[in-house]
């Protein structure tokens, strides 16, 4: 009977396609709704995207987002890397200042001041010019995408950064923050000289774990020793989304648009394949009259629904991920993250609407009364 | 072996002990709807039919006589009275075990043929034994014989949509009966067919009704077409959800039966 279900299903090309194509927007609209609003929260860990190196991340213990940071002061370095297991600490320091263009307009930029001898917390990759000529004064990098905003600047060039002169020495690859600001390294040194502040200037110390000590016993004893935060990774991506989440209207305003997308996804299918079923119902009724049990029916439309349900996921599943591709070309402006738990989600997204289309199709088979096929 | 005698069938319900009677019908009523619109369409109909015979069940339209195959098949509940087909009630049994020895027990024959367009026609003719779970290539090559029973062995690969109307009921036919049923039902078998298309398929249900003594078979021909009466052993009038009237068909003025049925019918 699954041969008779299946020719029944790829028999009609043409409701095929429409099952198929409504499937398909379904998915991929639920998918890239998703990926979309995955890249932006994505986005809001800002600088905790391109530093990788550390095992540790000191901060306020009250932090509640990457951006949103209280200064610490230079003495609390040294009592980090006093702390039993602490490999390294180094500084890192993270602000805003003003880029002025050669046309007398400016852009906000975040600026990233790295310690000067070890450059711990440097981009993920540089694509022209040195990071090493980021020691000499004045001199910063630039991240490639932010070149359009900044007058497309070349290596050697001058900018103004918050009234102060700097060179452009090279440009990096790395991800841009929640606000898509020019994003700009330089040494601590100079960054201090670009943003002025106070006694506390510095924004994180970041710390290795020496080999074989326990990560979460050093952070704790480092939280004892300075009564600072000492955050994993994970802990303050987590803070950050979180912050995102329930702090700002990203959450709820991107929430109801990937819900509404999801809704969306839902009544196509449901209605897609409630259609199907409804055409096909005198075939049904001939099969029933004929003494085919109500639960080989069942089994058919189910099979049918998860037949047309696996294609059209993957058409959809792949255009979102052909979608999300154009958001990681270098530059993108579009903030898109597609892993593989979106996929998984996407396909629970998709058995519910393939499920609840069946189910209203399914009502309809079992109450067919097979004396229709006299009528 | 014919695709048009009736074989013993495994598993398939014995006759009954009152010898010969295919069908037997007790104070059948239907009633759709309810309250002051309610419709009566069979009204206390009670009616032996014996097995091994050729019935023609003729009347108006929307005098009962699909109602009442309905009932006879088990694809309707009346909604009193009881409906046996060789010592099956259909009342008495689940929906699932209705659907199981409806499977076994009877063919159905439509005006429209009803064939699945989206298989082949030994697909088709197949579908009632895969329906019994019998294994694909067994119900293939048993359908391939249905199909040369009916004429149309060179015709097994083609589309129903590339065959002529006379051809898709015949694969109706093949289909009807490759389950070698103890009832077959044909509703207005001949309806959409030309005079002589219409005497080839009567020609295969009228052999059809052969049954033997041990595996008797009824053939019940619901019709309102007077130029097949002369097909039948034995024809059942219904007016207003009631039989009328019984005889053979040399009893029956057949052009005064189709004037009536036509002046009666619903403009």
């Amino acid at each position: 009977m699954n041969r008779i279900a299946l020719s029944m299903l790829f028999g009609d090309r043409a409701k095929f396609v429409t099952l198929v194509v409504g499937l398909s927007f379904a998915v991929l609209l639920i998918a890239q709704q998703g990926a979309i609003f995955l890249g932006l929260v994505l986005r809001s860990t800002g600088a905790l995207q391109n530093t990788v190196q550390p095992d540790l991340w000191v901060a306020d213990p009250n932090i509640a987002w990457v951006s949103e940071i209280r200064p610490l002061s230079e003495r609390d370095l040294l009592r980090v890397r006093s702390v039993a297991g602490v490999a390294w600490a180094q500084p890192y320091f993270s602000a805003r200042a003003l880029v002025e263009l050669p046309d007398g307009t400016y852009k906000t930029a975040q600026i990233i001041g790295l310690d000067r001898s070890t450059l711990v917390g440097q981009p993920p990759m540089m694509v022209e010019g040195s990071l090493d000529a980021l020691r000499a004064p004045d001199a910063v990098v630039i991240e490639e995408s932010s070149r359009d905003k900044l007058a497309n600047v070349n290596i050697g060039d001058t900018l103004r950064l918050n009234d102060q002169r700097a060179v452009v020495v090279g440009f990096c690859r790395a991800k841009t923050g929640f606000d898509s600001n020019a994003l700009i390294y330089t040494t601590i040194d100079n960054a201090l000289e670009f943003v002025p502040v106070g006694r506390e200037a510095i924004s994180f110390y970041l710390v290795k774990v020496q080999p074989g000590v326990d990560r979460d016993a050093v952070a704790r004893a480092i939280e004892d020793r300075t009564g600072l935060g000492a955050f994993t990774l994970e802990q303050l991506r987590g803070r950050s989304v979180n912050f995102v989440l329930t702090e700002t209207g990203i959450g709820i305003n991107f929430g109801i648009t990937v819900f509404l997308g999801f809704l969306v996804g839902l009544a196509i299918v449901g209605s897609v394949l409630y259609q199907f079923t409804l055409e096909n119902l005198p075939r049904f009724a001939v099969l029933k009259a004929m003494g085919t049990s109500n639960l080989t029916l069942i089994r058919m439309v189910l099979l049918q629904s998860l037949i047309v349900g696996v294609i059209g996921y993957g058409i959809g599943v792949g255009g979102a991920a052909v979608f999300s591709l154009m958001g990681r070309k270098p530059g993108a402006e579009l903030a898109v993250y597609f892993p593989w738990q979106l996929m998984v989600v996407s396909l629970g997204a998709m058995l519910f609407c393939v499920m609840l289309g069946s189910f209203l199709s399914l009502k309809r088979v079992i109450a067919l009364e097979p004396a229709v096929v006299f009528k | 072996m014919s695709v048009l005698a009736a074989n013993p069938v495994p598993g398939q319900p014995a006759p009954t002990g009152d010898a010969g009677i295919a069908v037997r019908l007790r104070g059948v009523t239907k009633t759709y709807g309810k309250g002051p619109t309610a419709v009566q369409a069979v009204r206390g109909v009670d009616l032996d039919l014996p097995a091994n015979q050729l019935a023609l069940l003729v009347g108006p339209s929307g005098c009962g006589k699909t109602t009442l195959i309905s009932i006879i098949t088990g694809v309707l509940d009346a909604t009193e009275g009881t409906a046996e087909v060789f010592g099956n009630e259909w009342t008495r049994m689940s929906p699932g075990r209705r659907a199981k020895v409806r499977a076994t027990l009877v063919g159905f024959v439509f005006q429209q043929f009803n064939l699945l367009p989206t298989l082949p026609a030994v697909e088709n003719v197949a579908v009632p034994l895969l329906i019994q779970r019998t294994g694909r290539r067994e119900a293939l090559k048993r359908a391939r014989q249905a199909l040369d029973g009916v004429g149309l062995g060179n015709r097994a690969g083609a589309m129903p949509s590339q065959l002529s109307g006379g051809q898709q009921q015949r694969v109706a036919i093949a289909r009807a009966l490759v389950a070698r049923p103890r009832v077959l039902v044909c509703d207005e078998p001949t309806a959409s067919l030309d005079g002589n298309t219409g005497r080839q398929v009567m020609d295969l249900i009228k052999a059809a009704s052969r049954g033997s003594e041990s595996e008797p078979r009824l053939v019940i021909v619901v019709t309102h077409d007077a130029r097949v009466f002369h097909y039948a052993d034995m024809i059942y009038r219904m007016e207003d959800g009631r039989i009328t009237s019984m005889a053979p068909p040399d009893e029956i003025d057949h052009a005064k039966a189709q004037h009536e049925d036509t002046r009666r019918r619903p403009t």
